[in-house]
């Protein structure tokens, strides 16, 4: 983790372009588990204290996670929209911009997909889904726009702007769903079902796995090769490295910035369109467990890497799927699973090898 | 190369605050406060039906509605209900919180299923399309689904009788606004009622309000209105406020998180709010009349009750009401000094008349809305 790192943390790949040295390397992988680790350790300090079988329940934990096809299905399905929000906020901070409003993007997103679902009736399958998840990228992508252009017109500081629309986002899409399009005769604040043939398929059944979590993937590779092979990639790479250089070599900043936010907002969008096609089926009033956040993790416990983002979303899947069944076979509170998720934050961003202990462990490696 | 560390450390310091500060907002305390909500009457009798079988134990899920355990309101008074069956009868009970409950609703209930519960009770309101789809692949599984009637051979419904509480709600608040000695009353033939939105489930309480009124003086005014929100206070204090304007001395709420705003409006105004489905008689102190409490925690306990006692068959919706002490008005700690004991015998006597079907409130599950309700 030596070298140059972008202001935002987050290193950027093909940064060491000097073969670093060997123990670094070994270094690497005990950086990326390390958090991992540290976390299960608090937590089976938590176990113990409360009386109970600390590895009797990570063991359980496991099994309800992974330890099948439907549980490993279900962690699939939990990881989806934090994988795309991962990505998304990723694609922000690796551009220089502390976008924290996917969340925002991602119920507008929602919303969108969930109207197309429910109006757009007369449509086949396929092309209303289509329609539904661009009609999501475009409400999320307009929405990242906001504070975008706030940013690059008037370099009005987005953290604030993006963290407030997440409320704005949550509370417009509240009274829409509340005012105008409630579902008749529910007195529960939810929009009508989307049609049929716009829900996606199981991949699995009985689990709701669908095309989405493919999509996803496949997302995670464009991103890769955004940022490695494509000039718009290099630039917005540029910006997040060094905006002086970046504006020296004749970059555009301003488009820069509106490009990162229009992506990042796209993803937020195509997050939120998913989850209603593939797992909801209708708009449901503060649906969001906070997927957008969890993506801010997701992107920083990656360290921007694909392969990173994918492992930390099939993390906190795995902690999210298993931490709610297991309730079912052991008394264990969900606490126990939100202190092992903050355990896991706190230490994802804390960098390892700057730690005395491992500096001067490194320097006799 | 200092100064980019530090940039850096200082940049993200405040995005970890702002993610586990969005972990620590969406999940509540998981041990949850037990909410007492003791009905004016005798309130719901928790026993037992049988002696538990020797030697036999059951096992019982509960899954948490969105919100979790902690709400002050609907979760946590069924927790208590299954506390209490939890001490009463030989099971092993399973709570199942989830903070993204609304997505992860499906697989918990497939996952219920497939673990041989005995029986699921499913709070959240959101999965009962799962539950529809789910519960016939598991026979063996008993479901109950409060608030709703049966989705499925195996899963039983239970629904409150709300009208019959809110009908002694419109009586007493019908007797109250034509009573100056009552503080910060004047007297006047209108009442309110607020309703969440223009639905059957809600226009059930509204109808039964409006009949009792009527049942007191059928030349009282009952102004009506929706506020189209659950959880808009300020959309309920504003159309409180205009009701108390049009002479109402009493307002009674039946909009979930809109109803602190009319209560609020109630409070400001010297004026009278009547709660919903908890007893919200403190929340404003002497200002709410009284509150028409549901029993959710007594559905869940009585659902147990059956199962152990093998009465639990499935397929059909169980109807809780006054008769059981399910639903009522609240034991009006903060306004029983203030109101007349006549208003309250009359209330008592009425309610005694429709146990024993002397008096029928009309019900807009079954019969629609009557003729003489419009709004």
């Amino acid at each position: 983790m030596s070298g140059i790192v972008a202001e935002t943390g987050i290193p950027v790949a093909g940064q060491e372009t000097i073969a670093p040295p060997r123990a670094l390397r070994l270094l690497r992988p005990l950086q990326l588990s390390g958090p991992f680790v540290i976390a299960l350790l608090v937590g089976a300090v938590v176990l113990f204290a409360s009386g109970r079988d600390a590895i009797g329940t990570y063991w359980l934990l496991a099994q309800q996670s992974l330890g099948g096809t439907t549980e490993i299905a279900n962690t699939l399905v939990a990881a989806t929209p934090i994988l795309l929000t991962g990505l998304a906020t990723a694609v922000a901070f690796r551009s220089g911009i502390f976008n924290v409003g996917v969340e925002g993007s991602l119920y507008v997103g929602a919303f969108a997909a969930a109207w197309a679902g429910f109006t757009l009736k007369g449509l086949a399958g396929p092309l209303l889904i289509v329609v539904a998840v661009l009609l999501a990228a475009a409400a999320g992508a307009l929405w990242a726009l906001v504070p975008g252009v706030l940013r690059a017109r008037w370099r009005v500081d987005e953290v604030v702007t993006t963290l407030m629309l997440n409320y704005v986002a949550i509370l417009l899409t509240s009274w829409l769903v509340n005012y105008y399009f409630l579902a008749p005769d529910i007195a529960n604040s939810m929009s009508p079902m989307i049609a049929k043939q716009a829900r996606l398929g199981s991949l699995l059944p009985p689990s709701q796995l669908s095309i989405a979590f493919v999509v996803a993937l496949l997302v995670t590779g464009l991103y890769a090769y955004f940022f490695s092979r494509t000039r718009i990639g290099y630039e917005l790479r540029m910006t997040g490295l060094n905006p002086r250089f970046a504006r020296a070599v004749g970059i555009n900043l301003g488009g820069a910035v509106l490009i990162a936010f229009a992506i990042s907002g796209f993803l937020g969008g195509v997050a939120g369109g998913f989850q209603i096609l593939g797992v909801n089926y209708r708009f449901i009033d503060h649906f969001s467990p906070g997927y957008g956040f969890t993506g801010i993790a997701v992107a920083l416990l990656g360290r921007g890497h694909p392969i990173g983002i994918v492992l930390a979303a099939l993390f906190f899947g795995a902690l999210s799927s298993g931490g709610a069944m297991i309730q079912l076979f052991s008394d264990i509170p969900l606490d126990l699973i939100n202190i092992l998720q903050g355990t896991v934050m706190i230490f994802a961003v804390i960098e390892l090898s700057r730690l005395p202990f491992v500096k001067r462990w490194l320097r006799h490696a | 190369m200092t100064r980019t560390h530090r940039f850096q450390w200082s940049a993200i310091l405040p995005v970890v605050a702002l993610v586990l500060a969005s972990c620590g907002g969406s999940s509540t305390g998981g041990t949850a406060s037990s909410v007492s909500a003791n009905t004016a009457g005798a309130g719901p009798s928790f026993k037992p039906l049988c002696t538990p079988q020797s030697g036999k134990s059951y096992k019982v899920a509960l899954i948490i509605a969105q919100g979790g355990l902690g709400d002050q309101s609907y979760n946590d008074l069924a927790y208590s209900g299954f506390q209490k069956a939890k001490n009463d009868f030989p099971i092993i009970g399973r709570v199942i919180q989830s903070a993204d409950i609304v997505s992860q609703g499906q697989a918990i209930v497939q996952e219920a299923g497939q673990a041989n519960f005995d029986l699921v009770i499913d709070l959240e309101f959101s999965t009962y399309d799962a539950v529809k789809s789910v519960a016939p692949q598991f026979p063996k599984t008993q479901w109950m689904t409060p608030n709703f009637t049966s989705v499925a051979p195996n899963d039983t419904g239970y629904l409150f009788n709300e009208q019959d509480g809110s009908y002694l709600a419109g009586e007493l608040a019908a007797q109250v606004t034509q009573d100056s000695s009552i503080p910060g009353i004047t007297p006047s033939k209108t009442i309110g009622v607020i309703g969440g939105i223009k639905a059957v489930g809600i226009d059930k309480f509204l109808v039964g309000y409006v009949q009792g009124a009527h049942a007191i003086d059928p030349n009282l005014k009952v102004l009506v209105n929706y506020s189209n929100a659950f959880g808009d206070p300020a959309k309920g204090k504003q159309l409180a406020d205009a009701m108390f304007q049009q002479g109402a001395n009493v307002v009674y709420q039946v909009a979930g998180g809109t109803g602190t705003g009319v209560i609020q409006a109630a409070q400001s105004a010297n004026k009278y709010a009547i709660g919903v489905d908890s007893d919200q008689d403190a929340i404003a102190p002497g200002h709410v009349l009284t509150s028409m409490i549901k029993r959710t925690d007594f559905a869940v306990y009585d659902s147990i009750n059956r199962l152990v006692c093998g009465k639990l068959k499935g397929g059909d919706t169980v109807n809780l009401g006054l008769k059981e002490g399910a639903v009522g008005l609240s034991p009006m700690k903060f306004t029983k000094s203030i109101i007349p004991s006549k208003y309250l015998d009359r209330v008592n006597a009425d309610q005694q008349k429709i146990i024993d079907g002397q008096i029928k409130v009309w019900n807009t599950i079954t019969q629609g809305n009557p003729p003489w309700f419009t709004s």
